[in-house]
This record gives structure tokens, C-alpha cells and sequence, in this order.
């Protein structure tokens, strides 16, 4: 404090407030700078460390090993490459499948609440709810629901449409359908919301001049509401396509992966790797190619829809 | 963006410009929410019609829609089960995000204020490092953060739970931007009468930024409550044991008794839905703001 002490008495000659120069901004950031270094930079340089070399926890001696796990990720006969690349894929299957979902049913729950309708608040609060759960009970829930036997969904199944029940939880290909479902169920209220919000940003001006040049409803969604939408949806998108890629407690919850690997998610092979199986080489090497992916795919998403965006405008 | 924000309570998402009636052709559209939100509630209507079901009745067929004989004996059990004390985790998912909210907002907001509000060397490539930082995914830093844990002693401490994740960019991104919106004026008759930069973020920056700090806050709160992945790997004793690990691990021990299951599943969601309700306006609009507008 008494650093800036001498020059409070000085006319105040600063350009646009706050000290111009001096220790005390660097002060100000010295404490998020240590924890930054210590938990931010400092675990990325230490984890490609650790793939670089043979690493057990027991052992004296981590010998340098270079890029040998990375090498191992594309050698398929090891069960790492196999394991690995089929968590990716069923990843990237999830993906590509629920970003539509989430992405068209926010947008189409907003569209249906943004006028005023009795009740909205109610409405609204309770597309919102489920995503306050933590993933655990959203996981067990859903589990739940989806029980082989007795499971909500098969009771209506049985009792209501006499139909078999179908086991979800342990046939390949139909278990995804709890994990896809529970997710929409959880996370469509954000979606939703940032929609609502940019929705309530358009000018009605323009839905009135609309009117007047005798347009219906769908002309003014596709030439005013959508196009004006165009950022809102690229940040729905990219946010959810990252945050489906980053999968892991549903599937561990619901599924713990199975059928036969069948919905076992990148990440949590990759934990799986180094916590169940004490290889933390290997599994940092997959982290970074994992990254890697991820950090491609955030970029090229970028590239596309801001050319979109351009385009669009 | 004169008035940051100062109604926050009355949500962008409220605004209605426009006379637009309520009229029958609102009649379908109702009815379609209406559909809607009772498949949205079906999955908390069945955890809690089957907590008070008897075991016998959880899987009795035909289905019970509604518990015939509803009892309080999954609550009970789950509240003395040996396996795990779920008001014990609750208090330590208390604790831990408390502690954690307290933390990164006050560090959030050091760090934003000269980042904001003082001009000095290498400011812009400071704040872009730190924005650059959210392009990590955190897998990568899993592994070498839990190798740093077992170095530090922190497995089964609290510790491991609040420190790694304080330096969060989005925090100080989202203080920065509310700060930078402030009027400076306030700020130059504040040093006119001989405040230091200390005193100026004190007595004008922090109260005039509550909603954001609140929000921010929400966030923090909220996140660290519900985190999942990291704690699963850094507490193992019962004891330490957060909200959702300790459900999981009823999830792992009462496989087949969902009368079990879904009482501890509706215990966990009480405090998190009393929380929503209380900081609903805040945690809408808070969502609605952050780097949508325009």
C-alpha cells in the first residue's frame, strides 16, 4: 500500500486511472501468477515428462523412453491402441449425435417460451432443473429409469403399450440411448437459457416490419430470428461440442462403459489407464493426444463458423 | 453498457418489447409445454416414488405408479447406513466449495482489477496467457496433478480439492470485463481525496460490482459442489468423501436396491434444488451475460 504512497500527491497526470506504472499491478497479480504457474503451466510441462519416460510409482528409476507410448497409440496389436482409439470413436460417435440434439431442442424449447404464456417462469425453471443435479445422481437416475426389468421405461413399455422390455443397459448400440437421452435431460436448460436471452435481444421492430410486408412465421425465423442467432449458435455449439468430448461421469454411471467397451468414453480410459492399471506414462500419452484432437477440432470449429458467420452477414 | 447490468434480477431474458396478447392461438403451445415438462419431471417423480417404496415393491409387477404402501425405510437406512454418512459428505461438499467460492472470487478479483484499471508493462499479454489457458483441456493436466498430489501428501485432504483449481481464467475474464464497463470518474474523485489502489477496489470497484461477483460466485459454488471427476481420484477414506463420490459409491454398493439408491439420490438433490430456487435470478441471468451480449 505505501508503495504508491509518494505519488498520491502528484496531480493526477495518469492516463485513464490506476498507477501507470510501478511494482503494485504486479503485485495485485503475484498471487493468481503463483497458483497459475504451480497448477496451470507447471502440470502440462511435468505430464509430457511423464510420457516421455517409463513411469512406476514403486520404482527407483523412470528411464527416458522418448516417444515410445505415443508410438504404442498407433501399433495395433497392443490393447492400449485398441482400447484407446475405441474410446475415441465412441466418443466422437456421441458427439456427432447429441450436438444436433442439444443444440435444435434448446432452440426449439426457447422459441416455445419466449413469449409470454402462462406459467413461463414455472416452464422455464423446470427445463432449467436437471441441470443443477450433479452427474452422479443424473447418472443413477437414468440408470434407473432404463433399468433392464423394471425400469420406467419398460414398465410404460410392458403396462402401457404391451410391448417387451428391451435390456438397454446391456445390448451394444441400444445403451447409448440412456446415456443420449440423460444427457439432453440434464443439459438442455443451459442451452436453452443462452438462447432465451438472445432471443429476447432482437428487436420486435423488425418482426413488425416483417408483418407489414405480410410475412407468416416461418419467413420471420428464417430470415430475421435465425440469421440473428448466428453468434449465439456458434457459441452453443463449440461450448457443447467441447463439453460432449470432455464425456465421462454418464457413461461411467450409467454404463461404467460397457457392453464390451461399447460406451466407454476417452477420458475415462484414459483414467482408467493410469489409476486401475498404474500407468500414468502411458495414460499422460494419451492425454495429449487427446488434447490434441480436442485443440484441432476447437480451431478448425472456429475457422468454419466464423467464415460462416461472415458469409451469413 | 453505461449501467452494467444494475437490474440483473429483471434478466435480459424477460424483456418483452411489444403489446402481444395472450390469445387461444397460445392454446397448443401450452399444451405442448405442458407435455413437455411432465416428461422433464417423470425421472423426479420416479426417484422419489421409488425411495418410499419397500424393497418388494420397487420391483413388484404390475408397476406401482404410485407407492401403494409408502414408508421412510430407505431414508432411514440410507441415514445409518455403515457404508457411508451422507449428511457427513454433504458437510464436506459444504466446506470445500465454500472454501473454494471465498478463494477464487478474491483472487479473481486481485487479479482482474489491475488487469482492468492500471496501465503496465505486458498487461494485454498477461490477460491473454491467462484467457489461453482455458484452451487446455484439463485432461491433460489430470494426470500430473494427481502425481503433484501424492508429492504434496494431499491425497484424502481437502487441500487437493480447493487448491488446483483456484487459478481459473474465467473468473478473472469475467471480472475484468465487468470492471474495465465501470465509470472511471468514481475512481479519479476517489484519488482526488488520497485513496490508494487498495481503498479504490475496496470502497468503489467491489460494491459497485456485486451482481458479477455474485454471479461469478454462483458459479464457483456451484461448480465445485457438483465437481465429480477430479474428487472420484483424490479421496478415497469414507470420511473425505464429497456429495456425488459418496452417492456413486451407494450406487456401486446397492446395485439392485433402487429404493436405496433413489433415497440417497433425493437427499443429495435437496440442497442443490434449494440453492437453484434461491439463486435462480441470479444463476439465469448470470448465464444470459457472460459474453453474449451484442
Amino acid at each position: 500500500m505505501s508503495l504508491s504512497l509518494p505519488r498520491e500527491n502528484v496531480p493526477p497526470r495518469r492516463r485513464r486511472g490506476g498507477e501507470s506504472s510501478g511494482l503494485v499491478p504486479y503485485l495485485y497479480l503475484l498471487p493468481f501468477a503463483l497458483l497459475f504457474f504451480v497448477f496451470v503451466v507447471y502440470p502440462v510441462g511435468y505430464g509430457f515428462y511423464v510420457s516421455m519416460h517409463r513411469w512406476d510409482l514403486l520404482a527407483e528409476t523412470r528411464p527416458f523412453v522418448g516417444l515410445e507410448y505415443y508410438r504404442n497409440l498407433f501399433d495395433f496389436s497392443t490393447p492400449q491402441a485398441q482400447f484407446f482409439w475405441n474410446s475415441m470413436r465412441n466418443t466422437a460417435f456421441f458427439t456427432i449425435v447429441s450436438v444436433p440434439l442439444l443444440v435444435a431442442t434448446a432452440l426449439g424449447l426457447a422459441l416455445l417460451l419466449y413469449r409470454p404464456i402462462f406459467g413461463r417462469a414455472f416452464f422455464r425453471a423446470v427445463f432449467f432443473l436437471p441441470g443443477v443435479l450433479t452427474v452422479s445422481v443424473m447418472g443413477i437416475l437414468w440408470r434407473w429409469m432404463f433399468d433392464n426389468q423394471i425400469g420406467l421405461v419398460n414398465a410404460v413399455r410392458t403396462d402401457i403399450f404391451h410391448l417387451q422390455p428391451l435390456p438397454f443397459l446391456s445390448t451394444e448400440g441400444l445403451a447409448w440411448i440412456p446415456i443420449i437421452v440423460g444427457t439432453l435431460w440434464w443439459t438442455i436448460g443451459f442451452n436453452m437459457t443462452l438462447y432465451l436471452a438472445a432471443l429476447g435481444n432482437i428487436s420486435q421492430s423488425l418482426y413488425e416490419a416483417a408483418e407489414i410486408d405480410g410475412a407468416t412465421a416461418w419467413p420471420k425465423f428464417r430470415f430475421i430470428t435465425w440469421p440473428l442467432l448466428g453468434p449465439v449458435t456458434l457459441f452453443v455449439f463449440v461450448t457443447t461440442v467441447l463439453a460432449s468430448f470432455q464425456l465421462f461421469g454418464q457413461t461411467l454411471v450409467i454404463t461404467a462403459g460397457g457392453p464390451n467397451r461399447t460406451t466407454q468414453s476417452a477420458i475415462q480410459y484414459i483414467t482408467e489407464e493410469a489409476f486401475t492399471n498404474n500407468q500414468f506414462s502411458s495414460a499422460s500419452a494419451m492425454a495429449f493426444m487427446f488434447g490434441l484432437v480436442m485443440l484441432i477440432f476447437t480451431f478448425l470449429q472456429f475457422r468454419i463458423m466464423a467464415r460462416d458467420a461472415r458469409e451469413g452477414s | 453498457m453505461a449501467a452494467p447490468a444494475r437490474d440483473l434480477p429483471a434478466v435480459t431474458t424477460t424483456r418483452e418489447s411489444g403489446p402481444r396478447r395472450r390469445g387461444p392461438r397460445d392454446i397448443p403451445r401450452f399444451l405442448l409445454l405442458c407435455l413437455l415438462a411432465v416428461i422433464f419431471l417423470a425421472p423426479m417423480y420416479w426417484m422419489v416414488a421409488t425411495s418410499l417404496k419397500a424393497e418388494t415393491d420397487v420391483i413388484a409387477t404390475p408397476t406401482q405408479w404410485v407407492p401403494l404402501r409408502p414408508t421412510l425405510d430407505n431414508y432411514r437406512e440410507v441415514f445409518t447406513s455403515p457404508d457411508g454418512n451422507i449428511l457427513r459428505w454433504m458437510w464436506n461438499s459444504f466446506f470445500v466449495a465454500s472454501v473454494f467460492t471465498v478463494l477464487h472470487v478474491a483472487l479473481c478479483a486481485l487479479t482482474a482489477y489491475p488487469l482492468a484499471r492500471m496501465r503496465f508493462k505486458g498487461r494485454d499479454t498477461i490477460f491473454w496467457i491467462i484467457l489461453g489457458s482455458m484452451m487446455i483441456p484439463w485432461v491433460v493436466s489430470l494426470i500430473p496433478t494427481y502425481l503433484m498430489m501424492l508429492k504434496f501428501n494431499w491425497i484424502n485432504s481437502f487441500h487437493s480439492l480447493i487448491w488446483p483449481g483456484l487459478a481459473g481464467a474465467f473468473g478473472v475474464f469475467l471480472l475484468r470485463q465487468f470492471f474495465m464497463a465501470l465509470p472511471k470518474e468514481l475512481e479519479e474523485a476517489a484519488r482526488l481525496d488520497g485513496a490508494n489502489s487498495l481503498q479504490v477496489l475496496w470502497h468503489v470497484i467491489l460494491p459497485l460490482s456485486i451482481p458479477a461477483l455474485v454471479t461469478l460466485a454462483v458459479f464457483a459454488f456451484m461448480g465445485s459442489w457438483n465437481n465429480f471427476i477430479w474428487p472420484t481420484f483424490v479421496v478415497t477414506d469414507i470420511d473425505k468423501l464429497t456429495l456425488p463420490v459418496g452417492v456413486n459409491t451407494f450406487s456401486q454398493r446397492y446395485v439392485t436396491e433402487y429404493g436405496k439408491l433413489m433415497a440417497s439420490t433425493a437427499i443429495a438433490s435437496v440442497p442443490v434444488l434449494i440453492a437453484y430456487l434461491l439463486a435462480q435470478r441470479y444463476l439465469i441471468s448470470g448465464l444470459s451475460t457472460t459474453g453474449l451480449k451484442e
